[in-house]
């Protein structure tokens, strides 16, 4: 009697438990560009926003720029101190630290800021700016920096939400196929340990 | 508990994974026939509890069970959690390949710190084997703790300052780790003492323990 009220109660304690969601131990970061600005988005697996997280923010030579912490929606954003390939790395204390890399081509989005204006643009320009003449000749008063600045500006609005969607596709936690690929490895692992062992063991006697 | 790749110094991974090595080594040599299907069981247990979640504070914890594993394996708990680890880091990206060695550490070694530690009240009476239990439970995931605190010191800062913020943080992991193994040692010892530690005789069992302790 006591037995089975032992077991059914290891039962509910167990179901109690198993009942949330599984979620991923580890922490993710998130970041794109508007215009020259970088907003980043720190969260652990379980969709928990990362708050007072450390964000530093490297260049592709290892040289640490700015140094920052995450707000209470797991948010961080910067203005991006040059042009160039960043690395941002985000340290989540107790060991969790992950990083994203953001490319030059998505920081130089803003025309009308100096940096931006003075990529070289050598190839694409001639042809972008035949473009440009058309355009500013359908459009007076516009140059073809302005419209480009509007257009990028406009794209970008609409592709921030397409890209957050792509970066949280990314981050699924662990599939079910995972967790029965992972128990089936183990079994597989328990088989070939038990014929080792059945081996030698009958070697013996 | 899984500290990710690019955190901890050189010398800290190399110690880990000697550590984990020796560890494993020990735990194989250990194994025997009815062990290995054990062992596979609670690998499997452990891989599959790190997926269940406990949110706190600015951190989420998850289970960990290396109490469970520890004491009712010994030092097979090395083989059984680096298989587990291993799979977690390829799967799930939980920690990494280069922290596996660090990560089995600091869990295993505490599992098998408090199988010598309480596995032997396990089946006295249940004034005694109930807090050995629980504190084989919470002890294990607190000496883990304090080995991510000790293995972050290097990089994070001061170790108490680190130890103390991982203690903290898995305190309800503890809570309920500590339950679990006092339910569990409850249920095996009314359906299949032989599972835990010293059931047969412990005169043979102890200078086999010390034989291994290298």
């Amino acid at each position: 009697m006591t037995r089975s009220i032992k077991e059914l109660t290891l039962i509910v304690v167990f179901s109690l438990i198993l009942a949330p969601a599984a979620h991923a131990h580890k922490v993710t970061i998130f970041a794109w560009a508007e215009g020259n600005t970088v907003y980043t988005e720190s969260k652990f697996s379980g969709g928990k926003m990362v708050k007072e997280g450390r964000v530093q923010v490297f260049d592709s030579g290892g040289t640490l720029l700015l140094e920052g912490r995450t707000n209470d929606n797991g948010e961080f954003s910067f203005k991006a101190p040059k042009i160039a390939d960043l690395n941002i790395v985000l340290i989540a204390g107790m060991g969790h630290q992950n990083s994203w890399k953001l490319s030059a081509a998505e920081l130089g989005g803003d025309a009308p800021t100096p940096a931006a204006s003075d990529q070289p643009q050598s190839e694409p320009a001639s042809l972008e700016a035949t473009h440009a003449k058309a355009l500013s000749a359908a459009a007076p008063g516009l140059t073809a920096q302005e419209i480009e600045a509007i257009v990028s500006r406009q794209l970008e609005q609409k592709i921030q939400p397409l890209t957050r969607m792509v970066a949280a596709s990314q981050d699924k936690g662990p599939t079910v196929s995972d967790i029965i690929g992972g128990i089936g490895y183990i079994i597989g692992l328990v088989g070939l340990g038990a014929y080792v062992r059945y081996r030698k063991d009958s070697r013996q006697s | 508990m899984h500290i990710s790749e690019g955190v901890l110094s050189g010398p800290v991974l190399v110690a880990g994974a000697a550590v984990a090595l020796a560890g494993t080594a020990a735990g194989l040599r250990k194994m025997d026939l009815a062990q290995v299907a054990q062992a596979g069981i609670l690998s499997a247990a452990f891989f599959v509890a790190s997926l269940i979640h406990v949110p706190v504070g600015p951190s989420s914890v998850h289970l960990i069970l290396n109490g469970i594993v520890g004491l009712l394996l010994g030092w097979a708990a090395f083989p059984a959690i680096l298989t587990a680890l291993l799979l977690q880091a390829m799967m799930f990206q939980y920690g990494g390949i280069t922290t596996l060695g660090i990560n089995t550490v600091i869990m295993a070694l505490p599992a098998v710190i408090c199988y010598y530690l309480f596995g032997p009240f396990t089946l006295k009476k249940p004034r005694v084997a109930v807090p050995a239990a629980f504190a084989c439970g919470a002890g294990s995931v607190f000496l883990g703790a304090v080995l991510v605190g000790a293995s972050l010191m290097f990089t994070e800062g001061g170790f108490l300052e680190v130890a103390g913020l991982v203690v903290t943080a898995h305190l309800p992991v503890m809570v309920i780790e500590g339950i679990m193994t006092v339910f569990c040692v409850a249920f095996l010892k009314k359906v299949k003492p032989e599972m835990l530690p010293g059931y047969d005789n412990a005169a043979p069992g102890q200078s086999i323990a010390h034989g291994t302790m290298l």
